[in-house]
């Protein structure tokens, strides 16, 4: 089944065009990375198909469902690419992960202890456990990213969102969180859209990708966007592609870690 | 000192100054978090344009104040929200020309007299029953509308566009908070008046975010520092006579102070 279907999109803002004919299918279970240039219309693609945008022209389908009626049954896990909390905000990291449930449980209601015990078990996958009461705007931003996916999990999404979540990341902690995101992906059978600037390290992690440059320039597997072609169309002149292959060090070390 | 609980306009003050006092407090957290404070303030400083239309055309201030209040603050939020001017823009031109235009009309009303003062300043000790009735019920029934949608506004406080995505309804929560919001000011102006009801919206919650980092717990501390500053500002206001809006008001600002150097001198 397609997880999401866009079809004929345009999206314009104050009168300016943004996305022109995007037409894009992802079918259940799939990681994909969308790349492009500063100001490609990653982001505005993503809040197309999470509702916060209407199309100008065009049409979204999630699971079969409009944008509106799927943020209604929950299928949306979403990370935004900045959260902009106060360091100060009053939120523990479960208090944050609980926000997760709180339109499913409806107005006047509370999380229970199962619910409690439910967003512990989620930053426990997180390996965020032991950081329960501790403030959300004392962690660093690795560990703000890992309370938030579980938020964006803890009501069983479909379809997790997220847009430039590495950002703010070190390079290290960037590989062991995009690792992260495979997992989840395997465990959970996931369907994520991740925006990136980072072609060359979306390209090791996703099933599919997106060049996105006002209008989809390619749409297929990770290494078919490394095509000169391609990379022309999508940043308008030649760049080097820095990616790990099976001889890259750091890959070394991770596979280790894996098969540890 | 006790004989000043059994005198009837004491009574009243003090109820009506209680539960406005509490609501401010819950009130105040959320627009110390969604850094609106200039918002709560223009809206009060529109209310006077309001209060002179009413004594203009001979019905109850308060009434006018009310009506004209809610308009401004939909005015506020529909202008800033279509992106066309930043809010504090938006603010600053509602504020200013609200208070010009409640100026040319107080001045062209007959009834120009102490009462104007009532209402910039605040005029708890006169408050009637009637008027301490309906500021009660008013508030009761707000504060009560702020409990059953607290999760929902808090998580919209957190993140709207998170809040949008998980499936809350931002657009109605954000409009039954303005309209609280406003409401709240106007039933605050026979408290400490229009020109200091923004420190009743702001003060508690800053100082009570200064005390905690846990979201119930600065909600409870903002209640009580507002509902102690307000029962404390009345009872030494008539104690020293002393206006009691002015009383209320410093006695906030220093309960904030005394929370901003405890906590620098605990940082140190």
């Amino acid at each position: 089944m397609n997880a999401v279907e866009i079809k004929d999109l345009d999206v314009s803002i104050n009168n300016r065009e943004i996305l022109k004919d995007i037409n894009l299918e992802l079918v259940e279970g799939k990681f994909l990375g969308i790349v492009g240039p500063n100001g490609s219309g990653k982001t505005t693609l993503l809040r197309t198909i999470i509702g916060i945008i209407k199309p100008t022209s065009g049409n979204i389908k999630i699971f079969g469902s409009i944008p509106f009626d799927a943020i209604q049954k929950g299928m949306f896990g979403y990370l935004p690419q900045s959260q902009k909390i106060e360091m100060n905000f009053p939120a523990r990291a479960i208090d944050v992960v609980l926000m997760g449930i709180y339109s499913r449980l409806g107005t006047f209601k509370w999380p229970s202890k199962k619910d409690t015990d439910r967003a512990k078990e989620m930053l426990s996958i997180m390996d965020m456990s032991g950081h329960e009461n501790e403030s959300f705007g004392d962690l660093s931003e690795g560990q703000q990213q890992r309370v938030s996916i579980a938020r964006a999990l803890i009501n069983n999404p479909r379809i997790l969102i997220l847009d430039e979540p590495s950002t703010g990341i070190d390079v290290v902690g960037q590989e062991n969180f995009y690792h992260l995101l495979k997992g989840l992906q395997k465990k959970l059978s996931l369907t994520i859209i991740m925006v990136s600037h980072d072609i060359g390290t979306v390209t090791s992690y996703v099933d599919e990708i997106a060049c996105l440059n006002k209008t989809l320039h390619y749409h297929g597997s990770p290494l078919g966007a490394l095509n000169d072609a391609v990379i022309r169309r999508l940043y308008g002149k030649h760049v080097d592609i820095m990616m790990h292959t099976d001889l890259c060090e750091k890959c070394e070390r991770l596979h280790s870690e894996q098969k540890d | 000192m006790l004989e000043i609980f059994s005198y009837g306009f004491m009574q009243r003050a003090l109820l009506t100054g209680a539960v406005l006092s509490i609501f401010s407090g819950i009130i105040s957290v959320f627009i110390v978090l969604r850094r609106v404070s200039f918002l709560g303030s223009g809206i009060s400083h529109a209310a006077f344009g309001g209060v002179s239309i009413g004594f203009l055309l001979g019905i109850n201030p308060l009434l006018t104040a009310l009506v004209y209040s809610i308009i401004v603050a939909f005015g506020i939020e529909q202008i800033s929200s279509k992106g066309r001017l930043a809010e504090d823009t938006a603010i600053g031109i509602f504020f200013s020309s609200s208070m010009a235009l409640g100026i040319v009309l107080v001045g062209l009303s007959a009834s120009y007299n102490v009462d104007i003062f009532g209402y910039l300043f605040g005029s708890i000790l006169a408050i009637t029953t009637g008027d301490a009735l309906i500021a009660v019920c008013t508030t009761l029934f707000l504060m009560g509308v702020i409990f059953v949608i607290m999760k929902e506004l808090y998580f919209i406080t957190f993140n709207e566009e998170l809040a949008f995505v998980g499936g809350i309804s931002v657009r109605l929560i954000k409009s039954i908070f303005l309209l609280s919001m406003a409401i709240a000011i106007v039933v605050g102006i026979k408290l400490v008046g229009i020109i200091l009801i923004s420190a009743l919206l702001v003060i508690p919650g800053a100082a009570a975010q200064l005390l905690t980092k846990r979201f119930y717990r600065m909600v409870f501390i903002s209640c009580l520092i507002s509902l102690f500053s307000t029962i404390s500002g009345i009872i030494v206001s008539y104690l020293f006579n002393l206006a009691p809006g002015g009383t209320i008001v410093i006695l906030l600002s220093t309960v904030f102070f005394v929370a901003f150097f405890s906590k620098t001198l605990n940082n140190a």
